[in-house]
């Protein structure tokens, strides 16, 4: 049965007063999932906008266990939460570990192809706001091409890292993307992921209007584009069967990339080779 | 048997809420009129969790409000309108 909004639990699991810039895209991504993950559910959080905006030792926005972790070990962190609590004959807990992309597919990808090999038994999510935002904006794997940050003020030169491939070549339960414009989505991939008994991956498109220099109403709307112009497809992986959730409508790339500041050195010609990019991918006439 | 999660938590949970941080930035808030059709969209896309389902309406709790504008701009029957107001130390204009 499909899911509906009214249907969704009412309590705030996260999100309630937290300390993050207005419109941040991270924030309503926790939002969303903690409607899905529910009470009973333990969060690692390495070094991020997300760690930080959870609150700090003495006050929390987080109403289940969080533990801040050191940048390069959430999953490593969540795979000892998860043995401690089999150990105690705890089964009905989901042990979650949650990074931005820093540390998901840069800095934090020694712990999480890690505990991938060994099929833990937990979910790691990593919201992807391209950019290194907490420490002011750098580049780093998934910054995509020709976008500018703090440290590169030409625009990236080289290609996103695609982490759902990487992610998917472990062979893990489950490995999903999700975007906090297709809330009811990204709530369902969710409760999948937390019915798996291995290891299962969500990557979480979130903008953020800050690095990516868009007005703060229009987080959700750029989510929103990413998918519709085909950039960001909706799709997921479920036992090595690979299944598109959501159809763009193909509106141009470029509606999408221009209105972004951080696209602001955008030529024509690498307009039309994103679009042709796009086009390759869906298997559209060029 | 289940037990009890063995944590043992610094901060009270869900403690932010008594102090918002957010709250001196905001310039704007939302003003909610009739022609909400309590489709719920906006309770799933702000990321405060300001807007809250209350008794068949959509209730704004203005102290969790960071006024980000997002639940404006994407209400489809166009239901919600963001009006100017400075709110900091010195209290709450508008
Ligand atoms: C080992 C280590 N290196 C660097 C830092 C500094 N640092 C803190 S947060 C951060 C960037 C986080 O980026 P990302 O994971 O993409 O999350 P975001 O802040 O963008 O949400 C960096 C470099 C650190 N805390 N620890
Ligand atoms: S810098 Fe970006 S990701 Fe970080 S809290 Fe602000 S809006 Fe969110």
């Amino acid at each position: 049965m499909a899911l509906s909004i009214a249907d969704l639990p009412k309590e705030e699991l996260f999100g309630q007063g937290n300390a993050g810039c207005g419109g941040c895209g991270a924030a309503v991504a926790g939002r969303q999932a903690m409607k899905a993950l529910g009470s009973r559910t333990i969060m690692t959080i390495p070094a991020s906008c997300m760690a930080t905006m959870g609150g700090s030792n003495l006050k929390t926005t987080w109403q289940i266990p969080f533990y801040h972790t050191l940048f390069e070990i959430a999953p490593a962190v969540s795979s000892g939460i998860r043995a401690a609590l089999e150990v105690q004959g705890i089964e009905d807990v989901n042990v979650v570990s949650w990074a931005g992309d820093a540390g998901t597919a840069d800095i934090g990808f020694q712990a999480l192809t890690g505990a991938a090999e060994r099929n833990e038994h937990m979910l790691h999510v990593c919201y992807d706001n391209e950019m290194y935002m907490n420490t002011g904006g750098q580049t780093g794997s998934q910054t995509p091409m020709y976008a500018v940050t703090s440290n590169m003020s030409k625009g990236k030169t080289i290609k996103k890292k695609n982490m759902l491939a990487i992610m998917e070549a472990h062979g893990i339960d489950y490995v999903a993307s999700a975007s906090i414009a297709y809330p009811l989505d990204l709530i369902a991939k969710f409760k999948k992921a937390a019915e798996k008994p291995g290891f299962s991956y969500i990557h979480i498109l979130a903008p953020c209007h800050r690095g990516w220099q868009i007005p703060q109403e229009k987080t959700i709307e750029f989510a929103r584009l990413a998918v519709e112009s085909g950039l960001f497809e909706l799709y997921e992986v479920e036992d090595g069967l690979r299944t598109r959730n959501v159809e763009p409508s193909f509106i141009p790339v470029e509606d999408y990339l221009t209105p972004q500041g951080r696209f602001k050195n955008l030529t024509p010609e690498a307009i039309q080779s994103i679009q042709a990019g796009v086009n390759r991918h869906y298997g559209r006439g060029e | 048997m289940v037990k009890n999660l063995p944590v043992v938590p610094t901060a009270k949970a869900g403690s932010l809420v008594e102090t918002p941080t957010g709250i001196t930035w905001r310039v704007q808030y939302p003003v909610i009129s009739e022609k909400c059709n309590m489709c719920l969209d906006c309770t799933l896309f702000c990321p405060d969790g300001a807007l809250i389902q209350q008794e068949g309406k959509i209730e704004l709790i203005l102290s969790l409000c960071k006024g980000c504008g997002i639940c404006a701009n994407e209400c489809k029957e166009n239901a919600i309108q963001m009006v100017p107001e400075y709110s900091g130390v010195q209290g709450v204009f508008r």
